[in-house]
């Protein structure tokens, strides 16, 4: 019997039966279209939360508490670990700060590759700067300006102070960075310390006591990011191995890791009992076909149909309704979570309610699964129409 | 090409009891004959016999086209019957029987479209053959119970099968017409070289065709229930 008559058969009854087709269709997206929403307010709210955290770098920082004695050494050997995206020594709290016209500045080393600098020019050696939002708004500061930083330090009770021109390379977001800061090669931070230590130096031709060379320079902290979320907390617990106490934002990622999770088991708890009872609804409804159509089924049996053929006819019109009521649910949603995201307020590029196309894919593939699982159960009892049964009536 | 020896079936218990008993019917290719009998003596019962549909409960020989439907349907064979029904036979049913779902054209079509036959015409030809040509559009509910039976007819017929069946394909019909489609099925019959059996009430109609008829008598049993016999052409 060849499938293709068949399913052109079952297609041209099921258009004859448009009223009870629709009714089948509208039973099912009633089922579906729901499981959509619900879904994809699940998928839309996590993954909005989660993107939030992973595109803020300061979610992946892990500070270290209290002073520390680091290598430079060390702490290159820290940026190359695979699971470290980002690390740079800090100099001591001596030179944490800079004078730039009549503001105080924080000071903070960068490199290339710091996350917070992400898509900016990086600054190089001892004349490029890089100024957070709120200070250039103080500042009157733009990209391109040059500015006079100011260095001053008390050598025996008097003030001396040094000062030295830096250009202005890039003004960061005020998201990236939300204080009065300054990002500079770390040489000007170690120069800055050396001045206020007293020493000399000589790149920028400033006086003081020689410094000796021989000495290696020990930091007593480190700017260091986690290259991932999931790489938070196993750094947390190896820092802590290591005897240094670290803050990271663990908490908040174990949180919002464990309201998705626990989202998705309610999501799946609904997703299953809604199917069970989708697939009972279908299973009633092929049983009702079966009985509904049995004079035409016999008639086709007095005709040559096999039991498979018969079977096949019943299925074929439950995928039509399943293909059909996927469709229309798929519209249903794309209504929806228009709505929903215009109710939600919400940041822009994140939305209260999402689905991918793979998505769409799986509810599909679902949907026709269960429905000719469901067909086959009950269109089963077409096995026992017999010819004679039915064509006494027709 | 079909042989049936002291076949028997039987339906209802006690009373209600009514039992067809078949001694002998044998049919050669082309071979026509009419099965008349008054109204529940079980003309129908035969006739889905012969058609594969219906199983009988003792068989002394049940032969079809060199098979052995008595053992097909012992070992519920169902997929080998349909197979035979497919090919080698066209049922006209008391009722029509006809689809629903298909137009009368999709209707006569269909048994080749199940043979995965070509249409050479043949569907057109047997509509005008049976006076059909004008309705082949319409679905079925929309026919008059006549043109209904010779929609019927005209499937039963398109596939070319061996054995035709005709369960009273001119009860609804009108004198005239009644001859007209009579000759039109037995005359396509022949063409075909089919065997042909057609059960009716109406007995002159019969032997106007020059059909050799074959009664069956009914007898009441002692248990009150009905024995129906075959008899021998008269
Ligand atoms: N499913 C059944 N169960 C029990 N008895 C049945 C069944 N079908 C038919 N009968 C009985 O079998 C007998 C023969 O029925 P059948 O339909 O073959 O008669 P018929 O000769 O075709 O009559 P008609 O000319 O009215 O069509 C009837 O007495 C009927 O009551
Ligand atoms: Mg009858």
């Amino acid at each position: 019997m060849r499938i293709a008559l068949v399913a052109s058969l079952a297609w041209q009854d099921y258009r004859r039966d448009a009223w009870l087709s629709a009714c089948s269709v509208l039973a099912l997206a009633a089922v579906i279209a729901p499981l959509l929403v619900l879904f994809g307010l699940k998928f839309g709210l996590v993954s909005s939360l989660t993107e939030r955290l992973e595109t803020d770098p300061a979610t992946r920082e892990i500070i270290p508490l209290g002073g520390g004695r680091f290598s430079s050494a060390l702490i290159e050997q820290l940026g190359q670990r695979s699971d470290v995206s980002f690390a740079i020594p800090r100099t001591r709290q001596i030179a944490a700060t800079a004078q730039v016209g009549a503001r105080v500045l924080e000071m903070l080393p960068t490199a290339a590759g710091d996350p917070l600098l992400d898509g900016l020019p990086i600054p190089k050696g001892l004349d490029q700067i890089v100024l957070s939002h709120t200070a250039a708004e103080r500042l009157a500061a733009r990209p391109g300006d040059l500015l006079e930083a100011r260095f001053a330090r008390q050598v025996a009770g008097r003030v001396e102070e040094q000062r030295t021109r830096v250009q202005v390379l890039a003004v960061l977001p005020l998201e990236a960075f939300p204080r009065d800061g300054l990002f500079a090669d770390l040489a000007l931070l170690e120069a800055a310390e050396d001045y206020r230590d007293g020493g000399a130096v000589p790149a920028l031709g400033w006086p003081g006591d020689e410094m000796s060379a021989v000495e290696q320079r020990v930091y007593p902290a480190f700017r260091l990011y986690a290259r991932s979320l999931a790489d938070v907390e196993p750094l947390r617990v190896y820092f802590a191995g290591q005897n240094l106490l670290v803050s990271t934002q663990a908490n908040t990622i174990a949180q919002v890791q464990s309201l998705s999770r626990n989202l998705s088991i309610v999501f799946w708890i609904i997703a299953g009992l809604a199917l069970a009872g989708a697939f009972a609804a279908m299973l009633a409804g092929a049983l009702a076909a079966v009985a509904r159509k049995r004079r035409e089924l016999s008639v086709l049996r007095l005709l040559g149909f096999s039991t498979a053929a018969l079977l096949l006819f019943v299925m074929v019109q439950a995928l039509y309704s399943a293909g059909i009521a996927a469709v229309l649910s798929a519209g249903l949603y794309g209504l929806a979570e228009t709505g929903l995201n215009r109710l939600f307020v919400q940041v822009p590029g994140e939305h209260a309610s999402h689905l991918l196309a793979r998505h769409y894919g799986v509810a599909l593939v679902a949907v026709l699964g269960v429905s000719a699982v469901a067909a086959a159960c009950g269109g089963w009892r077409v096995a026992r129409i017999q010819a004679s049964e039915g064509i006494r009536d027709v | 090409m079909l042989n049936l020896c002291a076949v028997h079936k039987s339906r209802g218990v006690g009373s209600q009891r009514y039992s067809l008993v078949i001694p002998a019917l044998a049919l050669r290719a082309g071979e026509q004959v009419a099965i008349v009998g008054p109204s529940g003596c079980g003309k129908s019962t035969l006739l889905d016999l012969l058609a594969l549909v219906l199983a009988p409960d003792q068989v002394g020989q049940f032969e079809f086209h060199q098979q052995d439907i008595g053992g097909l349907w012992r070992a519920d064979q169902q997929s080998a019957l349909a197979a035979l029904r497919s090919r080698h036979l066209g049922y006209v049913l008391q009722t029509g029987g006809l689809l629903g779902f298909l137009d009368v054209r999709g209707n006569i079509a269909l048994p080749r479209q199940l043979l995965g036959l070509e249409d050479d015409g043949s569907v057109a030809r047997l509509a005008e053959q049976l006076g059909i040509s004008d309705q082949m559009g319409k679905p079925p509910a929309a026919l008059s119970v006549g043109q209904r039976q010779r929609v019927s007819c005209a499937r039963a017929l398109a596939h070319a099968p061996q054995l035709v069946l005709a369960d009273e394909p001119t009860a609804s019909l009108d004198p005239l017409n009644a001859e007209r489609v009579m000759q039109a099925l037995l005359d396509r019959a022949r063409e075909q070289r089919a065997a042909c059996v057609i059960a009716t009430h109406d007995e002159p109609l019969a032997r106007a065709s020059g059909l050799p008829v074959r009664r069956i008598s009914c007898r009441r049993d002692a248990d009150g229930g009905v024995t129906a016999t075959l008899g021998e052409a008269c």
